[in-house]
């Protein structure tokens, strides 16, 4: 009877976040998948059953998708194989226990503190192609080779000028998970390592990274899913501009939503879940702990 | 201790919530957006004592108590909008005549607007009068029954509001929209800039204007500025050139009457702009800046012309304190096959307008509000330069600035409008359009791409 009281008591504490979990999350999504077999030319009128076409249609050039999946792929990449190291790098060197580590920590933590449309409009200046520093500097230095239309505006550096204050701006926040992973290593191993005549490097590669392992993990999934949903910083840059070397799904969503496109909207919205659950399966899977020897 | 912290964090947490609960009444003024809030500028206007509840009640001098209405309005005369001044001195009037209205105002950036009101329609959560574009734009949400029918309203205002002026809000043969101001698409040109290439006049014919931008070329001067950074500047050039070489009929038919693009002269305008482009009489620097950049590189004298909206007559006759007014003139697009096109041929018409929301509790009077206010704004906007007026003007128009009125000769010599593309096409043929307009302007596609991609996703 006191064991039947405890389950209900469990399940009635569970009631509100499983009630808030169905209510944000679940039905949303099911509700996107629903509208995704529809026209929805309107919000209020779903329009004819059109079944998979939308999903069919949205490989069609005319819609702009695949290319804008390559893009986001493209990002996941930059930011799985240079934001994440760097990122690495800098919370090794601060977990080491360095002399001003509080100040360094703050200074590269900032950029993730301000907001997306800030560091979007800052870096817009920055690539202005009248007055942006990087058009003064060449021409103080009389170098050639910087578009004339600007870094945004040029096919091929527009792609890479937008994605590197993306990459900029997450540095930070990778540097301090990981940062907190190095500093809860035991300094016992490190010790230990240093014992046995280990350099700091070898440290790192042996001792350190092997352990913070989990975090690592947490923060290639946390880099991947977010390039997939980027949007804030590469709207501030796309301003109403279609056509752009740098579009990527959820920039395209937004601009269906709102353009009577909803069920295109809708299945790009499905399309992006069923990614980022794949790719957070994907890296769960290669980050498994495998036994050297096989199945036992 | 650990009991009393976790006391004191429970404390904590009922203020907390309860600091959150709303404590402002329902309005019974209906108002279905009431107590949002937003980020952008909002203001609260009154003629009376300021309350935070939606509907109060006020006792004048013989005792009798009146009941205070709410009426709100979503529009984009934001502080850098061109419209800004017009709609404050507008409001400041028309509540003055409405002491018993409690008018609650917010201008919301242009492309956020787009959103902001789309999603709103959605959610029936619109303000009781919404700023909003005339023809398709204005018609989707008609179609859908969200907008309340003005024929009795607009009847009180027949002597001042011609009816010629209505067409591009009346469908099914009612009216929706109260305009404000109509503009048209124009150039304008820095005559400073001209003179340097030796040119003491604005290009009269086409072939003119390709000598003009060809001596500018030679004297080091980018002749035009144009936005690619906001794709609707890149139709403010193309509408026009399309419009000169096969006419306002043929135009007309495409963007409202359902004709298909399939038509070798759209394709040949589409060259002759990307001719243009290739020419090298576009500022590079422009395909990636915004508008508000691309007008400034105009007023500081980088390009010599520059082709949008008249509306921006209100800019640039307060630019630089006064002294970039003198410089500018203004003209129409010239003409480029004349066997189809002819001058007075013009891109434009009245498309601002108010339109008051079909669930607004107050419809009766947020109509009549809306038209007081749409014909103030119309006149605080014309004496400021930003269109010429919907309404018929009833006071001093000799201060108007002299861009303005040129652009009103323009006018007046008008053989036919056709309204902006993105506005005189439905929602969801706008979004191809505007998608192939950007193609073009970045080379990706040429006239041939251009009508075989809007045939294919459009007709």
């Amino acid at each position: 009877m006191r064991r039947k009281n405890q389950t209900l008591t469990v399940i009635l504490f569970l009631l509100p976040a499983l009630a808030l979990f169905i209510g944000v999350l679940i039905y949303p999504i099911i509700s996107s998948v629903h509208h995704s077999f529809y026209e929805y030319r309107t919000f209020d009128d779903s329009g004819a059953f059109v079944g998979f076409q939308n999903y069919i249609d949205l490989f069609n050039d005319h819609y702009r998708f695949g290319k804008s999946v390559v893009n986001a792929l493209i990002l996941a990449a930059l930011s799985v194989f240079i934001q994440l190291p760097l990122s690495l790098g800098l919370a090794l060197m601060l977990g080491k226990g360095i002399k001003g580590e509080r100040f360094y920590l703050s200074v590269y933590f900032m950029p993730v503190l301000i907001s997306a449309v800030v560091i979007g409009m800052l870096w817009e200046k920055i690539y202005n192609p009248i007055y942006g520093i990087i058009t003064k500097a060449f021409e103080f230095f009389n170098w050639s080779g910087l578009p004339t239309e600007g870094l945004l505006a040029n096919k091929k550096t527009a792609l890479l000028a937008v994605f590197i204050p993306t990459i900029w701006q997450f540095v930070g926040y990778h540097m301090l998970l990981m940062y907190a992973g190095v500093k809860g290593v035991s300094p016992e191993l490190r010790e230990a390592a240093k014992l046995d005549g280990a350099t700091d490097g070898q440290v790192n590669r042996y001792v350190v990274i092997p352990s913070i392992k989990p975090v690592i993990k947490v923060s290639i999934i946390f880099a991947i899913t977010g390039s997939l949903k980027s949007y804030d910083l590469i709207k501030v840059f796309a301003k109403d501009a279609r056509n752009l070397p740098y579009e990527v799904p959820s920039l395209l969503l937004v601009r269906y939503v709102f353009g009577n496109y909803g069920g295109i909207a809708s299945a790009i919205a499905v399309m992006m879940i069923i990614m980022c659950f794949f790719f957070a399966i994907l890296v769960n899977w290669l980050f498994k702990e495998r036994n050297p020897y096989g199945k036992r | 201790m650990k009991k009393m912290l976790a006391l004191l964090l429970v404390v904590a947490m009922v203020l907390s919530l309860a600091a959150c609960k709303k404590t402002e009444e329902p309005a019974n003024s209906g108002s279905s957006n009431s107590g949002t809030t937003n980020t952008d500028t909002k203001t609260d206007t009154k003629t009376d004592t300021k309350t935070d509840t939606k509907t109060d009640t006020k006792t004048d001098n013989g005792g009798s108590t009146e009941e205070k209405t709410t009426i709100t309005m979503w529009c984009i005369a934001t502080e850098s909008d061109s419209n800004h001044n017009a709609y404050v001195k507008a409001i400041e009037e028309v509540t003055a005549k409405y002491p018993n209205v409690d008018f609650q105002w917010e201008a919301i950036e242009n492309e956020t607007y787009k959103t902001k009101i789309a999603a709103a329609m959605a959610a029936n959560e619109t303000p009781d009068i919404f700023f909003t574009w005339s023809c398709a734009y204005l018609g989707d949400f008609v179609n859908q029954g969200k907008v309340y029918c003005l024929d009795d309203t607009l009847a009180k205002y027949s002597s001042e509001l011609p009816e010629s002026m209505l067409g591009n809000t009346t469908y099914g043969g009612k009216h929706y929209g109260v305009p404000t101001t109509m503009n048209i698409v124009a150039l304008f040109a820095n005559m400073d800039l001209l003179k340097q290439a030796g040119w003491d006049k604005v290009p009269e014919n086409y072939d003119e204007l390709i000598k003009c931008c060809d001596d500018l070329l030679a004297a080091g001067i980018i002749p035009f500025g144009c936005a690619g950074g906001e794709t609707w500047c890149v139709t403010e050039y193309l509408e026009p050139i399309i419009q000169k070489t096969i006419g306002s009929d043929a135009l007309n038919d495409i963007f409202v009457n359902g004709a298909t693009y399939d038509n070798a002269e759209v394709a040949k305008a589409v060259d002759t702009f990307q001719m243009m482009i290739d020419k090298g009489y576009f500022d590079p620097a422009g395909a990636s800046l915004p508008n508000d950049d691309v007008k400034q590189n105009f007023i500081d004298g980088r390009t010599a012309f520059y082709q949008n909206g008249t509306w921006n007559c209100a800019d640039f006759s307060k630019a630089n304190d006064g002294t970039f007014l003198p410089k500018v003139k203004v003209t129409e697009f010239p003409v480029i096959d004349s066997s189809k096109s002819k001058l007075g041929q013009l891109i434009g018409g009245p498309s601002d307008t108010l339109a008051v929301s079909a669930s607004s509790p107050n419809a009766a009077l947020a109509a009549e509000f809306a038209a007081e206010l749409g014909k103030a704004i119309c006149h605080y906007g014309y004496l400021d330069g930003c269109g010429l007026p919907a309404w018929t003007p009833f006071y001093d128009t000799s201060e108007i600035n002299p861009l303005t009125v040129a652009v009103s000769e323009i006018c007046k010599n008008a053989d036919s409008y056709v309204l902006f593309g993105d506005t005189a096409q439905s929602a969801v043929d706008k979004e191809p359009y505007l998608n192939a307009v950007a193609k073009v302007y970045g080379k990706e596609l040429d006239g041939a791409g251009f009508i075989a991609e809007l045939k294919q996703s459009i007709r």
